[in-house]
């Protein structure tokens, strides 16, 4: 029998990876920040239901998703295409590098770093997955649960989950092979760099990028590799607590508003 | 009386079985169907899933070019294939049996797959579409064979959900 003491510890042990993943679902912090209290407060209500045929980490990744799903159930999936919609958008808002710039300069958390934005593009780009795929890629990938882990938070079978992996990650790959100029010479974005010229102007991106193993390996054939390369600089950031947290949230929430008026304007 | 005999006897004998390899095509005058069966080495689940989501299609299954839409009972959706990439097909499906059976029609015809666990983690695999009506006779010789494509489906499914499966835990 599991106590609300038990259950306060391990709330606080995964909060952080709890909080991350909900924004990368999510992309909105007021919804994370929500969706995270309603997880606590329900596991609260409901710890007497709670059997132990997992761990009870497992059990409130289960809550939150649940919930997040509920959130997201009416809203549309991203564009492939939303780090070119987003910076339009930005380019025709003044206001937006005036912010961005005041949290460069004044916020302890407004560095600009390319890793932070490498999965910062991440979080963006998996929002076109469908939502089961995104979850499912999170989980494994990104949170290190298990397969059958996986499906106790899924409410599915372990075949299922299988699929939804598989079909994330070949899509993920494709749209990277095509869009990342980070790894791929016909890649067509180039914003990780061009950011770091407007925030970093006295640092030379090449030897930030050197930096990088999946940048290193870009001219390795195997794409499956680079992705995991590209999963592992994910995994390493915290978007609430690394130093270019604000920032990069700033951009989020307005890569978020951006998408909600598009996806608004171009119901099909 | 002896003209509708001779035009049953020449009816019969344009009737025709097309065997291919896997696929087969049985022709008549006012229909024409084609089937295709192979043995699937994983869970139903993840077959069903390959045919149930639709913007996935295009990534394993190199017949498809695009399928739009939900594909739930009741739904319409949209169907670009490799057999004519200038038509886009609006089928609806009609029926929906959860990792058993589906159809899929549009006044012309109907597309009906089948799954079938002979054994734990082996399921035959089944695609048959009957095309016709009374003016079928008409337009036939406008619609390509099916067969290839239908083996290529057929593969295409089997080595996707073959990968699925074989994934580690």
């Amino acid at each position: 029998m599991v106590g609300q003491k038990e259950l306060n510890q391990c709330f606080e042990d995964c909060k952080d990876q709890l909080k991350s993943y909900v924004l990368r679902i999510t992309a909105s912090v007021q919804d994370t920040e929500d969706i995270l209290q309603d997880t606590y407060i329900k596991a609260h209500e409901k710890l007497d239901t709670f059997r132990g045929d997992s761990s009870l980490k497992t059990w409130l990744f289960a809550i939150a998703s649940n919930r997040a799903r509920d959130v997201l159930r009416n809203h549309k999936r991203w564009p492939e295409n939303v780090t070119d919609i987003a910076k339009e958008a930005a380019l025709s808002n003044p206001g937006f590098f005036k912010e961005a710039m005041e949290l460069r300069h004044n916020s302890g958390q407004g560095e600009f770093e390319i890793k932070e934005h490498i999965a910062f593009c991440f979080t963006c780009i998996s929002k076109s997955l469908k939502l089961e795929a995104q979850l499912v890629l999170l989980l494994k990938e990104v949170y290190d649960f298990k397969m059958r882990e996986i499906a106790i938070i899924m409410d599915t079978n372990e075949p299922l989950v299988k699929y939804h992996l598989r079909a994330a990650r070949e899509k993920m790959v494709k749209i990277f092979d095509h869009r990342c100029s980070l790894i791929s010479k016909q890649g067509i974005c180039h914003q990780c760099t061009e950011l770091n010229g407007i925030f970093n102007p006295e640092q030379k991106a090449e030897a930030e990028l050197a930096k990088i193993d999946m940048v290193k390996a870009s001219e390795n054939k195997d794409r499956q590799h680079l992705l995991d390369l590209r999963l592992q600089v994910v995994q390493n950031i915290d978007p609430f607590k690394s130093g270019a947290a604000q920032l990069q949230l700033h951009h989020l929430e307005h890569n978020r508003k951006v998408m909600e008026s598009f996806l608004k304007e171009n119901p099909s | 009386m002896r003209t509708i005999l001779t035009f049953v006897t020449i009816m019969t004998t344009l009737s025709t079985t097309a065997q291919q390899t896997g696929a087969s095509t049985v022709k008549t005058t006012f229909s024409r169907e084609t089937s295709v069966s192979i043995s699937i080495q994983a869970d139903p689940s993840i077959i069903w899933a390959l045919l149930t989501n639709a913007s996935d299609f295009p990534r394993w299954n190199s017949t498809i070019i695009a399928l739009e839409g939900d594909i739930a009972e009741g739904e319409k959706i949209r169907l670009t294939s490799t057999l004519d990439s200038n038509r886009t097909f609006k089928l609806k499906v009609k029926e929906l049996q959860h990792e058993k059976r589906m159809v899929w029609g549009d006044g012309k015809g109907e597309r009906v797959y089948t799954l079938e666990e002979k054994t734990p983690g082996m399921v035959t695999f089944t695609m048959r579409e009957k095309i016709g009506g009374l003016m079928f006779p008409l337009y036939a010789k406008y619609i390509p064979s099916f067969n290839k494509s239908f083996e290529q489906f057929a593969s295409d499914l089997k080595k996707e959900a073959e990968i699925i499966q074989s994934a580690k835990n």
